[in-house]
């Protein structure tokens, strides 16, 4: 259903170390998994070894947190190398990354920072998306995140900037239905309006998870299950991309059957097809 | 020098299974923010996206909080100055949260308050530079070594950190196919002295001046703060077996040949580190049977990737 003819590949989860061992004891017959890409970088140890046995078994699609795609520091060409022989190494249809930034060169923060939404950031990131997309030869799939604060800077809502880097870089979404909800509770716009505003034919991939209320905001915290709003419009973005659905917990994250029964709850909310 | 059989630790705990990347910290994110107090109200509006950027990561990981008016908007419930405080409180939680995944033991040693010390301590020396933080944590040992509050116990905690890290080492270190005892069969025997054997990357061996391990393995099994232990050399070998992590305690002459070997000396320089009396034939023969029985223990638990 997307514009780039990648693979539907169903409902996953999130690879998380708590459940190698029942994944590869057992496994289970989950559709495929999402790994951290950085948890298997700079490293040749035992991440790598359950990494190479799940991915025998199962179809890998590699997620990141450290491109740092709106920096305006150089792109960091050792993590790309990295990156590359890892995604030569497990075969992933894409990697995705945040539309966000880490840091400048001299200290990451390892968050996902807010960028402002100008002309400048604009046409900063199209032309670094279209780079990483050249030097992986793969598809990236740009994941819209979850943010704390606004810059006055922005001349221009996220969903519009968002799909003008989709559409300007040619590159794909992962839509994070919680982050949309997340922020729209931090920022007080309405989600239906940020769905509205994406290009359907460019989500690939969709995100569903927990958050943690703190009364005066949402943190994205993948704890617990989903609440409703959420499944709701995980269903909508669902029905109107035919996307994949990948489930991320990442707090208190119970055992591999209860992960794995939250995630195939999305099935209520999606369409026919899938 | 003693024959006695290593008694090899599984080191293995649900801290060396922790998520490492996620940008959520797992469990210290969620506080309501502080407000923030403005330090210069004057600072000057950065203009473009490498000046904003400077400027926030100035404003995140800085030891004061930044005036945020013209920068950051207020939003529906936080003002820009609560907004900007919220990773503020994450930047700091995450890392601290990544030296408590690789430093389980040294914590519960130091106490909640003081481990937290020296976290910002180590931020503030060490920042991240990398999109990784696999090797973050790298400089405890260090940082325990300079650090005053610690005092006179100051290398004891070094050590314990030590050897903390090197357990994190070895669980991201290669682990090629070990020497097995049917390649060392395969050494003609007028070749066995002039042999070499190379170290697994998996492997390191470690001297203290304080029962490191004994604490570390009293802590694991107990999950409690003990009293810190007197000073009493010790010797440790942590290693990955498969994907399991180890802990073996060393004699001081096992110490010495061991580190002998994986100094590249041959096996007769490496034996003539026990520093036995080659005048006592009893006492020669009692080294050979004890470097036999620790050669195959170190054979057996992967400690040799090849012999040249």
């Amino acid at each position: 259903m997307n514009r780039f003819s990648l693979p539907h590949l169903g409902i996953g989860v999130g690879l998380r170390t708590r459940h190698y061992q029942h994944i590869l004891e057992r496994e289970p017959a989950v559709d495929w998994f999402e790994i951290i890409s950085e948890n298997y970088l700079q490293t040749q140890g035992r991440p790598l070894y359950y990494l190479d046995r799940v991915a025998e078994r199962y179809p890998i699609v590699m997620h990141g947190v450290g491109l740092s795609i709106g920096s305006s520091a150089p792109l960091d060409g050792d993590y790309l190398r990295e990156l590359k022989a890892l995604h030569d190494r497990v075969r992933a249809p894409w990697l995705s990354d945040h539309l966000c930034w880490t840091g400048i060169a001299a200290q990451n923060t390892h968050d996902l920072l807010p960028l402002p939404y100008t002309e400048e950031a604009l046409w900063h990131v199209v032309q670094r998306v279209r780079e990483v997309q050249a030097f992986m030869d793969a598809p990236l799939l740009l994941e819209n995140p979850s943010t704390y604060l606004e810059l006055e800077d922005s001349i221009m809502p996220e969903w519009e900037f968002l799909s003008a880097v989709a559409r300007e870089a040619d590159c794909g979404l992962l839509l994070d239905v919680n982050n949309v909800y997340v922020s729209a509770f931090n920022h007080g716009f309405d989600a239906q309006t940020y769905l509205a505003g994406l290009p359907k034919d460019r989500i690939v991939q969709l995100h569903v998870s927990g958050h943690t209320h703190c009364g005066t905001h949402l943190v994205d915290t993948h704890i617990g299950p989903v609440i409703d709003p959420v499944w709701q419009l995980l269903g909508q973005a669902q029905r109107l991309s035919g996307a994949s659905v990948l489930l991320e917990w990442d707090a208190e994250i119970p055992d591999f059957e209860a992960t794995h029964a939250e995630a195939l709850r999305a099935r209520a909310y999606m369409g026919a097809r899938s | 020098m003693s024959d006695r059989l290593p008694q090899p630790m599984a080191a293995d705990g649900p801290a060396y299974a922790a998520e490492r990347a996620s940008a959520t910290p797992a469990h210290v994110w969620t506080q309501a923010p502080r407000a923030a107090h403005p330090r210069d109200a004057h600072l000057p509006r950065p203009a473009g996206l490498h000046a904003l950027q400077t400027w926030l990561v100035e404003a995140i990981c800085g030891p004061e909080p930044a005036a945020t008016a013209g920068v950051v908007k207020d939003g529906p419930r936080l003002s820009g100055a609560e907004r900007l405080d919220i990773y503020r409180h994450a930047y700091s939680a995450r890392l601290q949260e990544c030296l408590r995944d690789d430093y389980p033991v040294l914590a519960q040693t130091l106490g909640d308050a003081r481990f937290a010390r020296l976290c910002q301590e180590y931020v503030a020396r060490h920042p991240s530079r990398g999109p990784s933080l696999n090797a973050f944590g790298r400089h405890m040992p260090e940082l325990c070594r300079s650090t005053r509050e610690l005092q006179s116990a100051a290398a004891f905690y070094a050590e314990l950190a030590s050897l903390e890290w090197a357990l994190v080492e070895v669980t991201h270190a290669a682990g090629p196919a070990p020497l097995s005892l049917q390649d060392l069969q395969r050494v003609p025997p007028d070749a066995w002295g002039r042999a070499r054997l190379t170290g697994s990357a998996a492997l390191r061996v470690l001297r203290f001046e304080h029962p490191v391990n004994a604490h570390y393995q009293a802590c694991r099994a107990h999950g409690e703060v003990l009293p810190l232990p007197a000073a009493s050399p010790s010797a440790t070998a942590v290693y990955r077996r498969g994907v399991e992590l180890w802990r073996m305690d060393l004699t001081p002459a096992m110490t010495r040949v061991l580190r002998a070997l994986l100094g590249d000396a041959s096996l007769a320089e490496a034996l003539g580190c026990i520093y036995v009396d080659a005048s006592d034939p009893a006492a020669v023969a009692e080294a050979e049977r004890s470097v036999m029985t620790w050669f195959q223990s170190w054979v057996a638990n992967g400690f040799f990737s090849a012999v040249v």
